[in-house]
């Protein structure tokens, strides 16, 4: 953490594609178990500012940190754990399981540690049918569960989440807050367009800034 | 890194039918060039180094072409897959170095390639009657190893480039075969005009075919040519993943990791 106390620290943060600013001077921090969410209609800035703090995407102006870290680099790349653009980011050969696995095995220590953390996490979100199906056979709520319990591998300090329940039937949706409820040290940054959402959240910021 | 070659191999696998169509269409590759060879069986042919005949001479450039397509256009096949299946930003959001990132999605390919490789070889051997009696099997495959980790560094540089441009099959795809039509893959360098020999002397894979058809058919003389190799890999190398970090940074800075 910071001397603050944040362990997310956003900082006059820009982002510019083209002659289009898409996010303008933003200034956020968030404390451990801290939840905000960046409230707006699609093509304001959301997903924008969850990429710039999941280390994607560079900020034009301005600094982002994780626990100190600057957004992007290996050590804040290892405190994040995000569900960006989840209809199509997994391996649609492989079954959900092993997707999760891969996964895994890019956070955790040893293959037992990732067998164990997917173990939980598919227990924890009720993943089994969404385990054992190939990745394209599955709906896009079926995907974006699994994008969800990618992003809580090995317990990451900052939860990124875009548009989480967007597709979700009313049961997912009680699992992911459930999940988020059962994780009180992780900062939860979460971009959406529904105001069923807002209910989960600390704080809002409104998009565009 | 073995994760990323853990998963390609999953990938691959769960396609089943290619992994025999390989095989067949290797088979045939070699069915064809036998005949051809056995066209000309007593001819005089050009100096073909360490092989006893043109068929012995190009099953080796047959087998390495494979090896060396893998390792120079590989890590590029996979960063594109990557870009139209959507799942690049999800793998840069990972906590990877670039090294890991470049040489874990080479690693499969080119594992891969190897096989084919040794695969091809030992059915020239049993099949076609190839002679292996003379072959130095540890030279061959260190030879293999280091050729293989020296052409990477072709690979991760065209890698850059698909990350950069994005399409960047047609450059993948025509490397490994303008390397070993100059470098003596099916037929010796030496019958090449004069400027042309000079160029293909000194192209890396020359270093390949010479030393693995010395380690193969003479069981000797292929240290100086994995010498070679392992010194244009210790060079080249750190060069190419340097570029290849820099052009992932490029796509942080312009946002086009996550688009096709």
């Amino acid at each position: 953490m910071t001397n603050d106390g944040a362990v997310l620290s956003i900082q006059g943060l820009s982002r510019r594609f083209g002659s289009r600013e898409v996010v303008r001077s933003l200034d956020l921090s968030m404390a451990r178990g801290e939840r905000i969410a960046l409230w707006g209609p699609n093509g304001s800035g959301k997903t924008t500012v969850l990429r710039c703090v999941a280390g994607t995407l560079t900020p034009t102006a301005g600094r982002v940190e994780i626990v100190g870290h600057p957004a992007g680099a290996l050590q804040a790349r290892r405190l994040v754990g995000a569900s960006l653009a989840q209809e199509r980011s997994f391996y649609l050969r492989l079954s959900g399981h092993a997707n999760l696995m891969f996964f895994a095995r890019l956070r955790y220590d040893s293959e037992r540690e990732a067998a164990a953390g997917v173990a939980a996490l598919e227990d924890e979100l009720e993943l089994g049918e969404i385990a054992r199906q190939r990745a394209d056979r599955c709906s896009s709520g079926m995907i974006q569960q699994l994008a969800i319990a990618r992003a809580l591998l090995g317990d990451p300090a900052v939860i990124l989440l875009d548009e989480p329940t967007k597709s979700l039937d009313a049961d997912a949706r009680g699992r992911l807050w459930a999940a988020i409820d059962r994780r009180p040290n992780a900062a939860v940054l979460f971009a959406t367009h529904l105001d069923s959402d807002l209910e989960h959240c600390d704080e809002r910021l409104s998009f565009p800034v | 890194m073995l994760a990323l070659v853990r998963r390609d191999f999953q990938v691959t696998r769960s396609y089943r039918l290619p992994f025999a169509l390989d095989l067949v269409y290797g088979f045939i590759n070699l069915l064809v060039y036998f005949f051809i060879s056995k066209t000309f069986e007593g001819a005089r042919t050009a100096n073909l180094g360490a092989a006893p005949s043109y068929f012995a001479f190009v099953t080796v450039g047959i087998a390495i072409t494979v090896v060396i397509g893998a390792a120079s256009s590989g890590l590029a096949a996979r960063i594109r897959e990557e870009q139209l299946t959507g799942t690049l930003e999800a793998l840069m959001a990972q906590p990877l170095t670039a090294t890991e990132v470049a040489l874990g999605l080479a690693g499969f390919p080119f594992l891969f390639a190897v096989v084919r490789a040794a695969l091809y070889i030992l059915i020239a051997g049993t099949v076609f009657g190839l002679p292996l009696g003379e072959a130095d099997w540890l030279g061959f495959v260190l030879c293999l190893t280091v050729a293989g980790v020296a052409l990477s560094a072709l690979g991760v540089l065209v890698g850059s480039l698909v990350l950069v441009i994005k399409r960047g099959e047609l450059l993948a795809g025509m490397i490994p075969f303008a390397m070993g039509l100059l470098s003596g893959a099916f037929f010796p360098v030496s019958v090449l005009p004069g400027w042309l020999e000079v160029i293909g002397r000194v192209v890396p894979t020359r270093f390949a075919f010479d030393g693995l058809r010395a380690a193969v058919f003479e069981g000797a003389g292929w240290e100086a040519d994995t010498v070679t190799l392992a010194l244009i890999a210790l060079v080249g190398l750190p060069i190419a993943i340097a570029f290849f970090a820099k052009a992932l940074a490029y796509g942080r800075r312009s946002g086009t990791l996550g688009q096709y």
